[in-house]
């Protein structure tokens, strides 16, 4: 599993980030998508989620003083209930991929498998990796 | 609060420093939201007689009950405000991110009021409102301005910011946010009249709708139409996806209503070293969209000036490439795209100010108009540059041509009136009013002035009418101006309604806010704010003879496909005759009393 970023097909209309924070919160709220898109005009944008199989040794896992964070299966997941919100995972993310909101850690959990904005990103900036290989 | 809306607006009194909350009153939520608050508060609160510039006028940015939910392709933001410009009402709109951000402050929109002893910032956020200096931007340009705010601040802000044109009440000044602009009409002057030099907007609330199961399958409907229409290569929304808005320009260069050398042709030989496609496969270097928006009309190019320097920009769109192009006989895309950026840079509209060097350039080549120092006319990419420069910063000829086309030819006389391209002082758009009738009764007709967004283009163009037919014509403007007006109570991307069936847009508002209002009680809403125009430009002094066309409209076209088209101007007073009555107006324009009262507005009579 995992997802395959093409930034320069990226039109940044945040579609991603509209459809993530709606699986996640219920409602449009930017803070609460766990994928990000930084613009850098006229450069193509920064595409900010967690990048697992380009990750080299996953150091928010062994970040977490609680142990909250977790890989199965290729997916690295947090455990919200044990999350003290203390940011040493999102200050060890190689890719800037988490961040913490309401004193809890969020990332990307790939929705179980089938990704909320891959489906609404019409350009192929967003794939997932099973089907983009 | 009801779904998607929130009932709250913040009035900002800019000269006090002071901001309130204001809870919307029942009969304003009736207007849905975007240009039916915008219009029924500035009729309700600005007197029509007054000076557009003086602490009296207000500016009225709002936003839709769909901005900043899932519903695609409603991103944009509405201003209202008196036109410095036009003397009229003006609505004016720009896309990007700023309407959803406004959403996620938790407000429908924002209203401000009087002026600044010294030239501000304004701050908006969850928390409220603050004021900062300006001292440090003022004379930068809109870039300049933008960043300013995103490095001082913080870079999650969504900015609003005019140029040194609105600086200086250039009456074509635009308000510039970041890709986009309030492009037409001159809000950019009447933002520097409140000495406001740029805004910036961070929200960090959420947008929930009333009955989200219900949205959700509406949206996923919708965006299933809208890809089929993003890679359908015949249609225009699949062109503007592909090639940007540039696209069809072809399309209108074959029917012979590409306005070219100030409306003097119909065709232009330069036009395939400009167009859509040509941009593509040249200087576009990425498409970008607004917020939420699957078609990405939207492009950033790189070039290089005349100086060998590499510089970017955004843009340009279809319009400028007339504006700055064909109608200029400019066939030179880096020269385009020069005078693109200068325009938004300085904070100015393309189109007006395009108009306006194109009416200079025919007064020069006819010996009416000499500017010492600069070589006026068509096809001197200098000029074109040196006017920019000049009206955006008022210097010398600058001044005069900085007050619209119609002023200037006002103050220049010698004839010149009827050569300028305008209706009400705003330039015509990239559409040849002699070529398709119905999109000339609907330049005259506008209540912002010549204006595109509300014309039967696409039925003129496409075949579906007779472009050079009179039959029917008024009632088809008629029809397009109250729907226009009723789809931007919602603010959808003008794009959205050319692939998406009226239907939805009841059900979007439904869902969203738990509001009903059928289709057609949306296009009396449209009427109504349509009448409440009217109304209001009347009283501010307009009359039937700004409904007219300039002189040049009576004269045939020259050049191959659109040899001796013309307006007849007897038939075109008769349209504009069959269009006051249809709209239940007398001779004169002036809204009859019973129709008014059918709509609900007739305390709003003369």
């Amino acid at each position: 599993m995992g997802l395959v970023l093409d930034v320069a097909k990226c039109t940044e209309c945040k579609r991603c980030m509209i459809a993530c924070s709606l699986a996640k919160s219920g409602a449009v709220r930017m803070g609460a998508s766990r994928i990000d898109i930084r613009s850098s005009w006229p450069k193509a944008p920064e595409i900010r989620v967690c990048r697992f199989e380009d990750c080299d040794g996953h150091p928010c896992i062994a970040s977490c003083p609680v142990k909250a964070i977790s890989e199965l299966d290729g997916v690295v997941l947090i455990d919200s209930g044990a999350c003290i919100g203390c940011g040493a995972c999102e200050a060890s993310c190689p890719y800037q991929a988490i961040t913490i909101e309401n004193g809890t850690a969020l990332k990307c959990d790939l929705c179980g498998g089938d990704p909320a904005c891959v489906k609404e990103c019409v350009t192929g900036a967003i794939r997932n990796r099973e089907v983009a290989d | 609060m009801t779904g998607s809306m929130f009932d709250r607006m913040i009035r900002i009194d800019v000269g006090k420093r002071e901001s309130t909350l204001w809870t919307v009153p029942d009969d304003l939520r009736s207007y849905l939201g975007g240009i039916g608050y915008g219009v029924k508060l500035l009729c309700a609160e600005v007197d029509p007689r007054i000076d557009p510039l003086s602490p009296d006028n207000k500016i009225i940015l709002t936003v839709g009950p769909l901005t900043g939910t899932s519903a695609p392709m409603h991103a944009q933001s509405c201003i209202v405000t008196k036109s410095p410009l036009t003397g009229t009402i003006l609505n004016s709109y720009a896309g990007g991110f700023l309407g959803p951000e406004i959403k996620f402050c938790g407000l429908d929109g924002i209203i401000f009021e009087g002026a600044a002893a010294e030239w501000s910032l304004v701050l908006i956020d969850n928390e409220g409102v603050r004021f900062e200096p300006a001292a440090d931007i003022v004379g930068k340009t809109t870039g300049e301005a933008e960043a300013y705010i995103k490095d001082n601040y913080g870079h999650d802000y969504r900015t609003l910011s005019i140029g040194p044109a609105g600086e200086r009440a250039v009456a074509m000044a635009s308000v510039f946010s970041e890709t986009r602009a309030f492009g037409r009409g001159g809000a950019g002057a009447v933002l520097g009249s409140k000495r406001i030099k740029a805004i910036g907007i961070r929200g960090t609330g959420a947008v929930t709708t009333a009955d989200p199961a219900r949205f959700r399958e509406l949206t996923a409907r919708n965006m299933d139409v809208l890809r089929e229409a993003r890679v359908d290569e015949y249609g225009l929304v699949g062109i503007f996806s592909k090639f940007g808005t540039g696209g069809g320009m072809s399309l209108v260069q074959g029917h012979g209503a590409l306005p070219t050398k100030n409306h003097t042709y119909g065709s232009f030989d330069g036009a395939e070293t400009i167009d859509g496609p040509f941009f593509e496969e040249n200087l576009y270097t990425r498409r970008i969209a607004c917020f939420g928006c699957p078609i990405h009309c939207g492009r950033i190019h790189t070039f290089s000036a005349a100086d060998g320097n590499e510089l970017w920009s955004r843009g340009p769109e279809y319009e400028t490439m007339f504006s700055l192009g064909s109608n200029l006989l400019n066939g030179d895309a880096a020269t385009l795209a020069e005078a693109n950026r200068l325009t938004e840079q300085y904070g100015v509209d393309s189109l007006t100010v395009g108009v306006t060097i194109a009416w200079a350039f025919e007064m020069a080549e006819a010996g009416k108009l000499n500017v010492p120092g600069l070589d006026l006319g068509f096809g001197n990419a200098q000029a074109v540059l040196g006017l920019i420069h000049m009206i955006c910063m008022r210097e010398g000829i600058g001044d005069m041509l900085a007050n619209g086309p119609r002023q200037a030819a006002l103050e220049l006389g010698n004839g010149s009136i009827g050569r300028a391209m305008q209706v009400k002082n705003s330039g015509f758009a990239a559409w040849m009013p002699r070529r398709m009738k119905g999109t000339g009764l609907a330049y005259a007709t506008s209540n912002r002035g010549a204006c595109h967004k509300r014309a039967p283009i696409g039925a003129e163009i496409a075949g579906a009418l007779d472009m050079d037919s009179y039959e029917g014509k008024a009632a088809v403007v008629i029809e397009t101006q109250n729907t226009v007006n009723a789809i931007f109570t919602l603010i959808s991307c003008r794009f959205h309604e050319f692939v998406t069936d009226h239907e939805i847009y009841p059900k979007l508002l439904a869902a969203a806010t738990g509001r009903s209002a059928s289709w057609d009680e949306m296009v009396t809403l449209g009427e109504r704010i349509w009448n409440l125009e009217k109304l209001f430009n009347l009283k501010a002094g307009l009359t039937r003879d700004d409904d007219r066309l300039p002189g040049k409209c009576y004269e045939p076209v020259l050049g191959k496909t659109s040899q001796s088209a013309v307006m007849d101007e007897a038939k075109f007073e008769a349209m504009l005759d069959e269009y006051y009555r249809l709209r239940g107006w007398n001779a004169a324009g002036i809204p009859g009393k019973r129709r008014l009262d059918e709509l609900g507005i007739g305390e709003y009579a003369m």
